[in-house]
């Protein structure tokens, strides 16, 4: 099965890619649907994936961005997560990967420690973002925030590049907040 | 006392003090008849003159009555019939705890049954998990029922389920002074380890500073010596090191934990339910301040409860009764001062030794008095019980942990401004905000109560800077750059004013002893560390931020806003640290296009120069003095700026040093002559006032810029101040000889 490589394909004119990978279906389309509601210069691209790899015959365009998104209500969304991880190319650790964990809110709901997806992240050298994505207010603002994102990988944001972010946004391996 | 008094003068059971009155008297009157329930309290009710319109709450209470009569008697022999009154009488009375919560002396009774081992097992654990009080429980049902807990009739799980009770309902238990006698039996009772945990809470809440004994303190130790660092053991060793630092040498970690899971979670909702209708109209936010104006409530915004307990000391309901009693009796009669009388500062003056504290401490943060009161209080047990109680609302109040009522959205952010405005009282943060927001920060999206958050971010107190960044900095960093360019500016300003207060605390704090023994470093080099982390951690976030948002004019205003204070500490603060901003400020607030950016950036400038000459002069006077003396790097960096800054505005050379750009390039870009164009006159921000001073002059003829010179330079540099450019006014008299002669003048170093 094919590895996803950030370089392989020429970039759209002013267009920017984004790919969300989960298991959790309609919380990712309502994310799109969010973004793509965001005012944005770029021409906004968002493609959805249950896993990775993907069928490599389609002819789609070039990935700026992935996003994994993890239930920490569910096992399952974790080891989906962690398997799609093996057909990504290192290159896109450079900043063109980042983890959004949802549900972390409700703890009492959580199988998956929020610990666990923090090491998961700061394994991958990359950004995590936490957000209860069935809020419909709090997945606006998260919507938004990737917009953001996704601009630098493209290479829309003039004097910053992909490169930048993983130093800009890295999350430090923090303690468990039963800790404090 | 009569117990009907307390019932029907509190004023939190208003609404409900008809019906609670009636069941009081049915209630004695029914002691009186003794057995035969049914029949008596039918009786009884037909006297009643207030049958007529309140028929049906009647018939439940007689209800309650009749249960609380049967638990009291204890089980029926015949077990046939047991199960079916059994169940009966207990949907009765939870359905009243649930729904109005029990009177003191319907809980006084179940106390008494659970405890006393009359029933089974599981019949006293559902007996405790209703035990909700409608407005307080009175502190001999809770002595009555730890006598039970000597006898030994109960199992552990009730004891275990006992002394969770306890502890939510710590805050509505009216007094603790004799509860307090008992802490040598709750002490010993940390023996049982599954007791252990729960016992740890209540100790926790209950330990006053002559509680803690050498002998109690070697008990824990070996405690902790044979279980390990339990989380529960180590919240009362720190406390009883915090009273006794002397008694106990082991050391503990430095941070402010949450040291107990919210486990009494059976009952909090249903309290907060209570609280909420009991309470009424939630109490008006009032304005903190001096004198008694500050009794005068503002217009409420919405209809809504509040989280924050209304003041309620017992002391007052139990005397209400006798009315005109002079204050003098009051004093007499009781020792301590009714808190809803407190209304003046003069009051709070004359009676401060004997004000009694609410028994919900959450209630202080609405009264301004008696946040003085609390902030001079010698007892540390005050603030302990404060923070406790802050941590535990906040947590449980905060809306992303409940993700199913969103809509108390407005709620917390009241409450929370509720807090920012006792901590702005106060002039300090309190340290459970600060747990909290480690907590829930990484978890924000940066908008649902942002201006709060923020607002909880500035009262940060002081501390090691290093080691708040993983817990705090590092996520806040995360937001800033994904965030909108007013979410940046907001971030700026909330660090600006994180670093006010900071200073503040540390210029006022600096010439004191270390009191406490504090985690953080309580050298002043140590503090000048944290300090100018921070300062540097806000010029990464703003470098990186200026070219997020190609050099917005409204982000530099903000950016610059920072530094004008940073750049005053020496002077304003008296501390000694002179930071200056990063090159990827610098340049582009002096390249750039508005002239308030220019002028702001010439301001800096100046100050600094002031700030570090006169360290320069102390540096002389007191030569003995000399652990802080600024590095030869931070003269050299600020030379450096300013050779730029005269280069560019006034001598038409700029960027002699440092920079060299190939002559073949400028010759291709068209800007051969390009010295003189950052000049005063030339320079972009500055190029308007040029054509209109001209145009001023002589409107006729064509404007030529390089007619400014000579005696016209002076004359257009009058004109600039004159337009409100002080800022520049300022940095060219202190920075440029000028000379009568037009030029050249000769830049004003600091040598070093």
């Amino acid at each position: 099965m094919s590895v996803l490589r950030p370089l392989d394909k020429q970039p759209g004119l002013n267009t920017a890619t984004i790919l969300l990978v989960g298991t959790e279906d309609a919380l990712l389309q309502q994310l799109a649907d969010s973004m793509l509601k965001e005012d944005c210069a770029s021409e906004l691209r968002v493609h959805l994936a249950r896993s990775l790899p993907l069928p490599s015959s389609a002819n789609r365009p070039r990935i700026d961005l992935i996003v994994f998104v993890v239930n920490l209500h569910s096992k399952y969304s974790l080891r989906n997560v962690e398997e799609s991880l093996h057909h990504v190319d290192a290159t896109f650790f450079l900043g063109k990967a980042a983890f959004l964990a949802t549900g972390a809110g409700r703890e009492s709901h959580c199988s998956v420690h929020r610990n666990t997806i923090v090491k998961l992240a700061h394994t991958y050298r990359s950004p995590l973002f936490f957000c209860d994505l069935e809020i419909e207010d709090f997945r606006a603002t998260m919507a938004q925030r990737l917009v953001r994102v996704l601009q630098i990988c493209a290479g829309h944001v003039p004097g910053v590049s992909a490169l930048n972010l993983p130093s800009l946004l890295r999350s430090s391996e923090t303690p468990a907040p039963e800790d404090l | 006392m009569s117990p009907q008094k307390r019932v029907k003068d509190s004023k939190a059971q208003k609404r409900t003090s008809q019906g609670s009155d009636s069941y009081q008297t049915n209630f004695v009157a029914l002691e009186e008849e003794n057995l035969n329930d049914s029949k008596c309290s039918l009786k009884h009710g037909q006297d009643n003159p207030m049958k007529d319109y309140g028929h049906v709450d009647d018939e439940a209470e007689d209800d309650l009555k009749r249960a609380m009569r049967y638990f009291e008697k204890g089980p029926v022999k015949t077990s046939q019939m047991k199960d079916k009154t059994l169940e009966k009488h207990f949907r009765t009375v939870e359905n009243v705890a649930w729904k109005s919560g029990l009177a003191p002396e319907g809980i006084d009774i179940l106390l008494n049954v659970a405890l006393s081992g009359k029933f089974g097992n599981a019949v006293n654990t559902r007996i405790l998990k209703c035990m909700i009080p409608a407005t307080l429980v009175s502190e001999d049902s809770v002595v009555k029922a730890i006598s039970w807990l000597c006898v030994g009739k109960c199992s552990g799980s009730t004891k275990v389920l006992f002394y969770r009770w306890l502890v939510a309902m710590f805050d509505f238990i009216d007094h603790k002074e004799q509860i307090n006698l008992l802490y040598g039996f709750f002490f010993a009772s940390l023996q049982d380890d599954a007791l252990c945990p729960y016992v740890c809470h209540l100790l926790y809440l209950l330990t006053k500073k002559e509680n803690v004994k050498p002998f109690r303190v070697r008990k824990l130790l070996s405690l902790q010596a044979k279980m390990g660092m339990q989380p529960h053991l180590q919240a009362l060793l720190s406390l009883y090191k915090f009273f006794a630092p002397t008694l106990i040498s082991v050391s503990l970690p430095a941070r402010k934990k949450i040291y107990f899971k919210n486990s009494d979670n059976l009952w909090k909702t249903a309290l907060l339910a209570l609280r909420q209708r009991n309470q009424g109209p939630p109490p008006e936010p009032v304005k903190l301040m001096l004198g008694p104006a500050n009794v005068r409530p503002l217009k409420r915004k919405w209809n809504s409860y509040s989280v924050i307990p209304v003041l309620n000391s017992s002391s007052y309901s139990k005397e209400y009764g006798k009315k005109g009693m002079a204050l003098s009796d009051y004093l007499s009669s009781n020792g301590s001062f009714p808190l809803e009388q407190l209304k003046s500062f003069p009051q709070l003056l004359k009676n401060i030794h004997c004000l009694e504290l609410p028994s919900q401490m959450g209630a202080v943060l609405n009264n301004s008095l008696l946040l003085h009161y609390i902030n001079c209080v010698k007892d540390e047990s005050v603030l302990l019980r404060l923070y406790h109680w802050l941590s535990q609302t906040l947590q449980e109040e905060c809306i992303w942990y409940k993700v199913n009522n969103y809509e108390h959205g407005k709620e917390f952010a009241s409450f929370l401004d509720t807090i920012i405005r006792a901590q702005c009282f106060l002039q300090e943060g309190f340290y459970s905000c600060e747990t909290f927001l480690y907590k829930s920060l990484p978890l924000w999206d940066g908008l649902c109560c942002r201006s709060q958050f923020l607002q909880l971010v500035s009262w940060i107190p002081f501390s090691s800077f290093s080691e708040m960044k993983p817990l705090l900095f590092d996520h806040l960093a995360q937001l800033f750059f994904t965030s909108t360019i007013y979410f940046k500016c907001s971030v700026l300003q909330t660090l600006r004013e994180l670093l006010q207060n900071w200073l503040l605390w540390l210029s006022t704090d600096i010439h004191m002893k270390p009191v406490m023994d504090s985690p953080l470093e309580s050298t002043l080099s140590g503090s000048m560390n944290s300090v100018s982390e921070l300062i540097h951690y806000v010029g990464w976030l703003s470098t990186t931020a200026v070219r997020l948002e190609s050099n917005n004019t409204f982000l530099l205003h903000f950016i610059l806003d920072f530094y004008e204070k940073v750049c005053d500490v020496y002077i304003n603060y008296n501390l000694p640290l002179v930071i200056l901003f990063p090159p990827g400020i610098f340049y582009p607030t002096l390249l750039s296009l508005d002239s308030s950016i220019l002028n702001q950036l010439c301001y800096i400038m100046h100050r600094y120069r002031k700030n570090l000459t006169a360290a320069k002069k102390n540096e002389f006077i007191q030569k003995t003095k000399l652990q802080f003396r600024f590095s030869t790097k931070t003269y050299q960096e600020f030379n450096h700026y300013l050779m730029v800054m005269v280069g560019c505005l006034w001598t038409s050379r700029p960027f002699q040093k440092g920079l060299y750009i190939d002559h073949e390039v400028l010759e291709k870009a068209g800007v051969v002559e390009y010295k003189s164009s950052l000049n005063l006159v030339h320079h972009p921000a500055l190029l308007s006032y040029a054509v209109s001073f001209l145009l001023q002059e002589c409107p006729e003829e064509r404007v030529s810029m390089s007619s400014i010179r000579g005696k016209k330079w002076n004359w257009y540099l009058d004109y600039l101040f004159s337009e409100g450019l002080q800022g520049l006014q300022l940095f060219i008299k202190s920075s440029i000889h000028r000379s009568s002669v037009p030029r050249p003048e000769s830049i004003n170093h600091i040598e070093h």
